[in-house]
C-alpha cells in the first residue's frame, strides 16, 4: 500500500524519512564494505535491472478469494535474489521511482513507504526469511518455505504498519484500520508468499548457481536480536513522542457503532484493558502494541537461535 | 509558450515540488481557503507547462480511494456531532472534526499528487535522477534508478506477453462469462510464479550481456548520467525565494480562518 501524501502529519513523515535515510545509508556502506567479485553488491548493471524486473514482477497477479487479488510485492524475493543489502537499494529505488515517476506514492510520504515496503519488507522480510530458514535446518526446501512465510509477514507487517502510522498522524481510527488491513493482506500476503515460494523453485530449478547470491550467511544470533530489539525500541519511542506531541489526534473514543459491543469481551486478555473501547487514550495501546511485537520478534529469534543449536546437535 | 523539458534547471523543480508538498502538509485540518490558494499555485504551474487544470485535477483523482481510510473517524469520533440517526439496526452519528480530518486528508493527497504530475511533466525521468544524483543522491541508488528506469518498459512489455501467453492458454483468472478457470490456489500461484522466475531469468541474462558490453568498453560500475540539460546559475536564489513563498503558504493556512 502506497501512502500518498496528506495523510500522514508532517513530522511523522519527516522522523520516517531520517529513519529511513539513516538504515539505507546504512545498507549502502555494507554494500560497498563486500569485496566479493560475484556478488550483487559490485554488479551495479545487475542491481538496475533487477529493478525493471521487481516493476515488471509486479504485474503478474491471481485470484486468491473472491475480491481479492494475490499479486507480488517482490521485497523479500529481491532479498534472496540479490542479499538484503542489495536488495534493500533495489526496493528503495523502485518504490522511489513509482513516486517520482508514476505518482504511486507521496514524495513526502516517501520516507515511511520506503521504510515500510523496502525495510521493513525487505531488509526485515530477509532477516526474518534467513532466521527462519536456520531454524529450520538450512536445507533448500527449508531456505525456500521460508521465504514463502517471510514474504507473507511482509505484506501483513507492511500493512500493520502503514495503519499504525496512519493512526499516529490522526487520520484513521486504529481499532476499526488495524483488523480491515491486516484482514485484507493476510489474504494478499498469501499471494505474495505462493508466488516468491514458486519464483524461488523455479530459479532453484533453472538456475541453481544464481540463489547462491542469497544463500543464509551465519550472523550472530546476539547481533539480530540487538537489531530487532534496536529496530523495536525505534519504532515504541517514535510512537511515545506523537503520542505526546499530539494527544487529539489519538484520542480514543467509545465505538458507537452497535456490532462493535460485540467485541467488548475477547476470550483471553494478554495485555488487561488491550480491548477495543474499554481504554480512553490510544497511546498505551499502541506502546503495548510496540512492545508486544518487540518481545514477538526477540522470542523468534532466540527460539530460532535455539532450534538451530539443537539441529546442529 | 510552453517550455519543453529540461529548459528549467530539474534541481530547482525538485526543490519546489517537495517545498510545495511539506508546505501543504503542514496545513492544519480545515484551512480549505489555504488549501485552496495551494491548488491555484500548482494549477498555475500545471497551466504554464500546458496541462489543463481540469486534466490536473482529473488526473490527480488517482488519490481518491485512500479517504476510505480516514471514513471511520467521520463516525467514530464523538466531538462535534453534526448529525445522528438511525440507519437500519445501527446508531450513527457524523463527527464535525472527523469530517474536517477526512476531508482535509484527502485534499491535501490530491493537490500534493497534482504537485507531483506537475513535476514529471516539467522534467523527463532521467533529468529528475540527474537533479537527485547532483542533489547529493548516493551513487549506487542514482546508478540503480537510472538503470530501473532504462529498462522498466523493455520487461514490463516482455511481462505483459507472459501475461498474454497465460490467458492464451486458459490460465487466465477469470474466464470470458466471468467464471474462474484453472486450478487450485497453489496450482494458479505456481503457474504465476513460474512465469516471475522466468521474468528473473531472463533479465538476469540481459544483465549479464549489459555487464560483459560495460565492461568491455571500460565501464567503472558507475552509470555516467551526463550532465543537467539546464544548470541555472541562479539556482539558490530562485529555491531560498521559492521556499520562502511555500513556507509563507503555509503560515497563511494556520493563520486563515478554518471551517
Amino acid at each position: 500500500m502506497h501512502l500518498p501524501d496528506g495523510f500522514l502529519a508532517p513530522q511523522l513523515a519527516l522522523a520516517l524519512w531520517v529513519a529511513t535515510a539513516a538504515i539505507v545509508g546504512f545498507a549502502l556502506r555494507r554494500l560497498s564494505a563486500s569485496s566479493d567479485e560475484a556478488s550483487a553488491a559490485q554488479r551495479p548493471i545487475l542491481m538496475g535491472i533487477v529493478g525493471a524486473f521487481i516493476f515488471a514482477a509486479q504485474l503478474f497477479n491471481f485470484p486468491v478469494a473472491a475480491g481479492t487479488s494475490g499479486h507480488l510485492l517482490g521485497g523479500v524475493l529481491a532479498g534472496y535474489l540479490l542479499g538484503p543489502w542489495a536488495g534493500t537499494i533495489v526496493m528503495t529505488t523502485v518504490i522511489g521511482i513509482q513516486a517520482l515517476i508514476f505518482q504511486d506514492g507521496g514524495l513526502l510520504a516517501l520516507g515511511a513507504n520506503i521504510f515500510n515496503m523496502g525495510i521493513i519488507g525487505t531488509l526485515g522480510g530477509a532477516l526474518v526469511a534467513r532466521s527462519i530458514a536456520t531454524a529450520l535446518g538450512g536445507s533448500r526446501v527449508a531456505t525456500i518455505a521460508a521465504a514463502g512465510v517471510a514474504g507473507w509477514l511482509s505484506v501483513m507487517a507492511g500493512a500493520g504498519v502503514t495503519t499504525l502510522q496512519l493512526g499516529l498522524s490522526g487520520t484513521t481510527d486504529v481499532s476499526i484500520g488495524l483488523p480491515a488491513m491486516l484482514g485484507i493482506h493476510a489474504l494478499i500476503g498469501i499471494g505474495e508468499g505462493l508466488i516468491t515460494i514458486a519464483a524461488l523453485t523455479f530459479i532453484a530449478t533453472t538456475a541453481p548457481d544464481l540463489l547462491t547470491l542469497g544463500a543464509p550467511t551465519r550472523a550472530s544470533a546476539t547481533r539480530r536480536i540487538l537489531v530487532g530489539s534496536g529496530i523495536s525500541l525505534l519504532v515504541a519511542a517514535l510512537a511515545a513522542l506523537f503520542a505526546s506531541a499530539d494527544p487529539d489526534g489519538l484520542q480514543r473514543v467509545a465505538l458507537t457503532l452497535g456490532f462493535h459491543t460485540a467485541a467488548n469481551t475477547p476470550p483471553f486478555e494478554l495485555f488487561p484493558g488491550y480491548t477495543i473501547p474499554g481504554i480512553d487514550s490510544a497511546t498505551g495501546t499502541l506502546l503495548i502494541a510496540v512492545v508486544g511485537v518487540g518481545i514477538i520478534f526477540t522470542a523468534i529469534l532466540l527460539l530460532s537461535r535455539i532450534a538451530a543449536r539443537r539441529g546442529r546437535q | 509558450m510552453a517550455r519543453v523539458p529540461g529548459q528549467v534547471d530539474a534541481r530547482a523543480t525538485v526543490i519546489a515540488a517537495l517545498a510545495f508538498i511539506l508546505a501543504v502538509a503542514l496545513m492544519p485540518a480545515g484551512a480549505y481557503v489555504a488549501m485552496a490558494a495551494a491548488w491555484l499555485l500548482v494549477a498555475t504551474a500545471g497551466a504554464l507547462r500546458g496541462i489543463a487544470p481540469l486534466t490536473l485535477a482529473r488526473r490527480g483523482g488517482i488519490v481518491f480511494p485512500f479517504v476510505l481510510a480516514a471514513l471511520p473517524l467521520i463516525f467514530i469520533r464523538s466531538d462535534e456531532v453534526i448529525w445522528e440517526g438511525l440507519v437500519g439496526p445501527f446508531s450513527l452519528h457524523v463527527s464535525g472534526v472527523g469530517l474536517r480530518i477526512a476531508l482535509s486528508a484527502l485534499l491535501k493527497a490530491w493537490i500534493s499528487v497534482q504537485a507531483s504530475i506537475v513535476l514529471v511533466a516539467t522534467a523527463d525521468a532521467p533529468t529528475i535522477v540527474v537533479a537527485l544524483r547532483r542533489m547529493r543522491l548516493p551513487d549506487a541508488i542514482a546508478t540503480s534508478a537510472g538503470l530501473t528506469i532504462r529498462y522498466l518498459e523493455l520487461l514490463r512489455d516482455e511481462a505483459q506477453r507472459m501475461l498474454r501467453a497465460r490467458a492464451a492458454r486458459s490460465v487466465s483468472p477469470v474466464g470470458v462469462g466471468g467464471e474462474r478457470v484453472g486450478g487450485s490456489i497453489a496450482w494458479r500461484a505456481r503457474t504465476t510464479g513460474n512465469l516471475v522466475g522466468s521474468l528473473f531469468l531472463r533479465a538476469y541474462a540481459r544483465a549479464a550481456r549489459v555487464e560483459e558490453a560495460a565492461l568491455s568498453r571500460g565501464a567503472t560500475g558507475s552509470l555516467s548520467t551526463g550532465s543537467l540539460p539546464t544548470a541555472d546559475r541562479y539556482l539558490g536564489v530562485k529555491v531560498v525565494a521559492a521556499v520562502t513563498l511555500l513556507l509563507a503558504l503555509s503560515a497563511f493556512g494556520q493563520v486563515v480562518p478554518r471551517l
